[in-house]
């Protein structure tokens, strides 16, 4: 197995409902181990994320709107909003920096984890991240990341709907998924097809598990410029009833 | 990078440490005896210790610092931490050997120290230069720079120790002599590196664009809100920015206490060689913290600071 989530960057709306969740879960998780706060409710407020939102605007270039839009993504300007987590990479570096053994990927299903038990907060693996997946719990003095709830996907007690990571099940817009990579009928593989989902950073190489969706190009929208006389009778006669109301 | 000041004391420190237990024992090898072996060999120790346990500092859970150990075949921080500790048995065994006249495991103990001692400056470089996430290390200078920049440190110091307990050795043809045209020929390479890794870094473009980063077609990208308002765990450790003229200066003050002045003493002034030590140490700290201030993470990118 490989399991990974699909984020889609079309219908994220920057709610940060997912990192919420994902706070409120494993914040208490035995297996996370915590996501601390720091000065909580004082005056410089920080702590813990797995999953931290950012907010980018997109324009595209005149020179470049063609070639966006050969690609079916979108073709003027956009607010994007990119939540990021752990992308479990194939490739993991940070677990191949980690001098302890702390940092470690499953064989059984490619899920990247901490044993707080042997971490001796280094930060080295932190360092060896180039999405910024892995924060330092200085209360604990280890290191923390996202499990992708490897203590709800696994659990039979829950309802089989909601054997998913907190942020999937959190999100309004349904702009993350989670699922086998592995599986070529996945909901995940089917969707990285279809919308030619996109590793981050690909030239690092340390092939992310985790997929992007761009943004698509949204489809022209009739703004009833026309006053051009419209076609056929049945759509005359609408306009005619329009504009009577208008009166 | 954020210059986590104990990893900064300990690379120098350590460095220093191994760079003159290095050029004692080749000394010991090559002259047999020579006056400040023992002084030499007792301020390796205490430097190289005091950077080890410095190292231990930065950890946030040193606890498990005996794991360090564990992943030796995969972790360039594991080879550093196993290497360095191996060398004091392999000392010890060198020392004995010596001390006892058993020329034979002396040179074998001296070879396994010598290579030793440099296999644990390279694996330090290692550690920097494996990082995919900092293009500015990833390259050969940085593999070079602490094995370099230990031998020309502990060269000086061994000149220092040496110089302290025989005065007038330093004549022509002396084995004194010979290490300080040693430590120049290491101070003029040493400073030429760093030039030649400052100017490279002035010229390449340091960081992936953000579209690479966020999965984008062409087109222009700019953070609208990096989605918290105070500090994170993110920002601080690599977030950190130094202004560009402090850096300049501080890269002449670098090139100058680290390289330079002490290259001048001993020219002209052999005798000054503790001065020509302190102003190297002092150099190789200001360099070193440059080493990390300087560095630029990939997770900046996100953050809005990158080749756009």
């Amino acid at each position: 197995m490989k399991l990974g989530l699909v984020i889609d960057l079309d219908t994220c709306v920057g709610c940060h409902a997912c990192a919420v969740a994902c706070k409120e879960w494993n914040g208490q998780s035995l297996m996370a181990g915590g996501a601390p706060d720091y000065d909580g409710h004082g005056a410089a407020p920080s702590g813990v994320w797995f999953n931290r939102v950012r907010h980018y605007e997109f324009t595209a270039q005149a020179q470049d709107t063609a070639q966006a839009q050969g690609c079916g993504h979108l073709n003027l300007s956009k607010t994007i909003n990119v939540p990021m987590s752990c992308l479990h990479c194939e490739d993991a570096d940070c677990v191949t920096v980690c001098p302890t053994g702390a940092s470690y990927k499953r064989a059984e299903d490619g899920i990247v984890l901490i044993d707080p038990e042997k971490c001796m907060g280094c930060n080295y693996c932190a360092w060896a991240c180039p999405y910024g997946a892995r924060e330092l719990d200085t209360d604990a003095g280890v290191m923390r990341k996202c499990t992708l709830c490897v203590d709800r996907i696994y659990d039979e007690q829950l309802p089989a709907a909601e054997r998913q990571p907190a942020c999937v099940l959190a999100c309004p817009a349904h702009a993350r998924h989670f699922g086998d990579f592995d599986d070529a009928g996945s909901l995940v593989s089917l969707l990285t097809k279809a919308r030619e989902g996109v590793a981050l950073l690909p030239e690092l190489d340390y092939k992310p598990v985790n997929r992007y969706l761009p943004p698509r190009a949204a489809p022209e929208v009739d703004t009833g410029q026309a006053n051009a006389r419209p076609a056929n009778l049945k759509d005359r006669l609408r306009a005619i009833a329009n504009r009577l109301i208008e009166l | 990078m954020k210059p986590a000041l104990s990893v900064v004391f300990f690379t120098v420190s350590s460095g220093a440490g191994l760079g003159l237990l290095f050029w004692a024992t080749l000394a010991r090898l090559m002259q047999g005896p020579l006056p400040g072996f023992e002084m030499a060999v007792a301020m390796a120790a205490v430097l190289f210790t005091a950077g080890l346990l410095s190292s231990s500092l930065h950890l946030a859970n040193p606890r498990n610092g005996w794991r360090a150990f564990v992943r030796f075949r995969h972790s360039w921080l594991s080879r550093e931490a196993v290497f360095a500790v191996a060398m004091y048995p392999v000392t010890a065994l060198f020392l004995w050997a010596d001390a006892h006249g058993q020329r034979g495991l002396a040179v074998v103990g001296g070879a396994l120290l010598l290579s030793l001692a440099l296999l644990v400056l390279v694996c330090t470089g290692m550690i920097y230069a494996c990082l995919k996430t900092v293009p500015h290390w990833r390259n050969w200078q940085t593999v070079v720079a602490y094995p370099l920049f230990g031998l020309m440190s502990g060269a000086l110091l061994w000149l220092a120790t040496s110089i302290g307990t025989a005065a007038d050795q330093a004549l022509p043809g002396t084995p004194m002599h010979v290490g300080a045209m040693l430590a120049l020929l290491l101070l003029a390479a040493g400073g030429a590196l760093k030039l030649s890794y400052f100017l490279r870094f002035a010229r390449e473009p340091a960081l992936p664009s953000l579209n690479a980063a966020i999965g984008l077609p062409p087109g222009r990208v700019r953070v609208l809100d990096v989605g918290h308002s105070g500090r994170t765990f993110l920002t601080d450790e690599f977030v950190f920015a130094l202004a560009r003229e402090r850096a300049r200066l501080l890269r002449w003050v670098a090139l100058g206490l680290g390289f330079a002045l002490p290259g001048l003493l001993l020219a002209i002034a052999p005798r000054w060689s503790a001065l020509a030590v302190t102003s190297c140490l002092a150099g190789l700290l200001v360099e070193r913290w440059l080493f990390f201030a300087e560095a630029r993470h990939v997770v900046r990118v996100y953050h809005g600071d990158g080749a756009r």
